[in-house]
């Protein structure tokens, strides 16, 4: 009697755990299924399957700029960000300055404020400095969203790292600048690297702040809002589908980084 | 345990790096360039301080606290951006108009509504998730089971908000089933409807819930509920007395990351929204867009929701969170 009621509470939760990943799933595994209806109108059921969307979406040009266009972005960012957040975090642990929880909640400023308001106030800033809108705002503006993660993840790697190790490059005759690229950064790789490819995803997933800063040229969000305001086509899904297969993999491969990473 | 592997993993690292790295090393830093600049530098304590503050303090200054200052600056003029002939004076009334006009003043409130609601149910449905994965599931297959509940977290608000027309339209998935089953004989209008708002909602951010749940969970050492098993509490009293106030970081992390999250959430609104659930986002781009003499209104705008959403979750942070905050 005892047992039963002890197993109920344990039952349900599988039940709610398999249901929920199942809620989870289900709509991302509809989108994909109908990039094969061969129709172009989206609607149940499919009948038809067909691999014409995925040739129709690789030879789509604007498709294909608008994939290199992301990743060229993805990548400034990313690069500006992982080199400024890693600078602010060693800023922060340093021995001797003041005001180190200041410059922490600055450096969390932007991951606090909501995504939209983020976009207006950086769309407003430079128009204030005179810089127009195009390629290099969108890059500033998803550096500026991606620097608090790169800040937390290198301080938490920063923080476990003993402080000896530094001491004792510095008694073999390296300066602090030697004494980073040497002990500091190589000490911080995984850290970094994990925090670089969840960069990389928040630039090529961004929507709101490349709605704001970006001129006519569109990147992956862009396109595929575009597209879907101007009607349902099968085609997106197969655009839709490419992206998230892809950005799922690099998800899934940062996760394994971190991970050996965390048991070494 | 520390110490010991930190002594094998630099002595392993050093011995191993050394011939390919200090050539390089060495190149640049015996160069005269280098013993000019940097090297120069380094060797008083105030270049030191410059080299690690200077660029770090620019970078806060001028781009994690400039643009919110601006938005500021420019709420409080007549006119920007800046015309020949007008004049540009100092005023209040951006603020003011957002209180005349219930035409501004309904999508914030439908804004705080549908975020209120969403972060609600998505703690709800979110919890006993958190805890199965936390507690339920043995600590080998933890990150599996989370891993996989992971998986659309890497889709992007873009996608995971297109998916979920497949699931919603008239012909979509569920009025497709319960018409094959009889339920229905014409489809039920679901898309851009606030049912389609807020199911959008919870699908975009439930994740944002899971992480701080599950890691606020993970940590309360399961001899208690042993314990308080065996003095006679049932579970649900378990529940009460231990698990949810021990689980309260994690509540208020989650609800708060949750919260901001979905009030600055622009695209979902446009895609699955009709034109009641107009939402404030939506309202404040229509004053950048076309005529660009609006932005001072829009700034304002923009500034009363982002003080409006920190009091909130300043407030709701207090209330259930008491003194100790975490916000990482």
């Amino acid at each position: 009697m005892r047992n039963m009621f002890a197993d109920a509470p344990r039952t349900s939760l599988t039940a709610i755990y398999w249901a929920f990943l199942l809620y989870l799933l289900l709509p991302l595994t509809l989108m994909m299924a109908m990039s094969f209806k061969d129709a172009n109108f989206v609607a149940f059921p499919i009948g038809e399957w067909t691999l014409d969307w995925y040739a129709k979406v690789m030879q789509d040009k604007q498709f294909l700029e608008a994939c290199l266009y992301s990743v060229m972005i993805a990548a400034c960012s990313t690069l500006a960000a992982t080199t400024l957040g890693t600078w602010i975090a060693m800023l922060i642990v340093a021995e001797g300055i003041k005001g180190q929880i200041i410059i922490f909640a600055l450096a969390c400023l932007p991951a606090v404020v909501p995504g939209m308001i983020s976009a207006i106030s950086l769309r407003i800033f430079i128009s204030t400095i005179d810089m127009p809108t195009g390629t290099a705002a969108i890059i500033l503006g998803h550096t500026v969203h991606a620097v608090p993660f790169v800040v937390v993840m290198a301080l938490t790697r920063l923080r476990s790292m003993p402080g000896n190790l530094v001491d004792a490059a510095r008694d073999l005759g390296a300066d602090s600048v030697v004494a980073f690229f040497r002990v500091t950064l190589p000490y911080l790789k995984p850290a970094l690297v994990g925090g670089m490819i969840f960069c990389v995803l928040l630039s090529i997933d961004d929507f709101v702040r490349t709605f704001f800063l970006g001129g006519y040229r569109p990147t992956l969000p862009m396109l595929i809002f575009a597209k879907v305001q101007g009607g349902m086509s099968p085609e997106i899904n197969a655009m839709a589908t490419l992206v998230l297969v892809v950005t799922a993999a690099v998800g899934l491969y940062a996760e394994y980084l971190t991970r050996r990473a965390r048991t070494r | 345990m520390v110490s010991s592997n930190t002594t094998a993993g630099y002595g392993a690292g050093h011995d191993a790096s050394v011939p390919k790295y200090s050539t390089g090393i060495a190149k640049v830093v015996n160069s005269a360039l280098y013993r000019h600049t940097l090297g120069a530098a380094v060797e008083s304590r105030i270049g030191r301080i410059i080299l690690l503050a200077g660029v770090p303090l620019i970078w806060l200054i001028m781009l994690h606290v400039g643009p919110i200052y601006q938005m500021l600056k420019i709420s409080l003029l007549s006119h920007y951006p800046v015309q020949p002939g007008v004049e540009s004076n100092f005023t209040l009334d951006n603020y003011a108009i957002f209180f005349r006009e219930s035409l501004y003043f309904t999508p914030l409130i439908k804004s705080f509504i549908f975020a209120t609601a969403a972060t609600a149910v998505t703690l709800v449905v979110v919890y006993p998730v958190a805890y199965y994965v936390a507690k339920i599931v043995k600590p080998e297959g933890r990150s599996k089971a989370l891993l996989l509940l992971l998986v659309p977290f890497w889709a992007g608000e873009l996608i995971r908000t297109f998916s979920v027309i497949m699931l919603l339209a008239n012909r979509g998935a569920v009025n497709v089933l319960l018409r094959e089953i009889g339920l229905i004989d014409r489809p039920i209008p679901m898309l851009y409807t606030s049912f389609s708002l807020g199911f959008g909602l919870v699908y975009l951010i439930c994740l944002y819930m899971l992480l701080p749940l599950y890691s606020a969970i993970e940590k309360i050492p399961s001899q208690y509920l042993d314990a308080a098993a065996d003095l006679g509490a049932g579970p649900f009293t378990r529940f009460r007395r231990i698990i949810l106030p021990l689980s309260k970081d994690g509540i208020v992390s989650g609800c708060s990351l949750v919260f901001l999250t979905c009030i600055g959430v622009f695209a979902t609104p446009m895609l699955l929204g009709g034109p009641t659930t107009v939402l404030f986002p939506e309202t404040i781009s229509g004053f950048f867009h076309g005529a660009s003499d609006k932005w001072p209104v829009g700034a304002a705008f923009a500034l009363i929701m982002l003080v409006t959403a920190l009091i909130t979750a300043g407030i709701f942070m207090r209330l259930v969170g008491g003194k100790k905050r975490s916000a990482f």
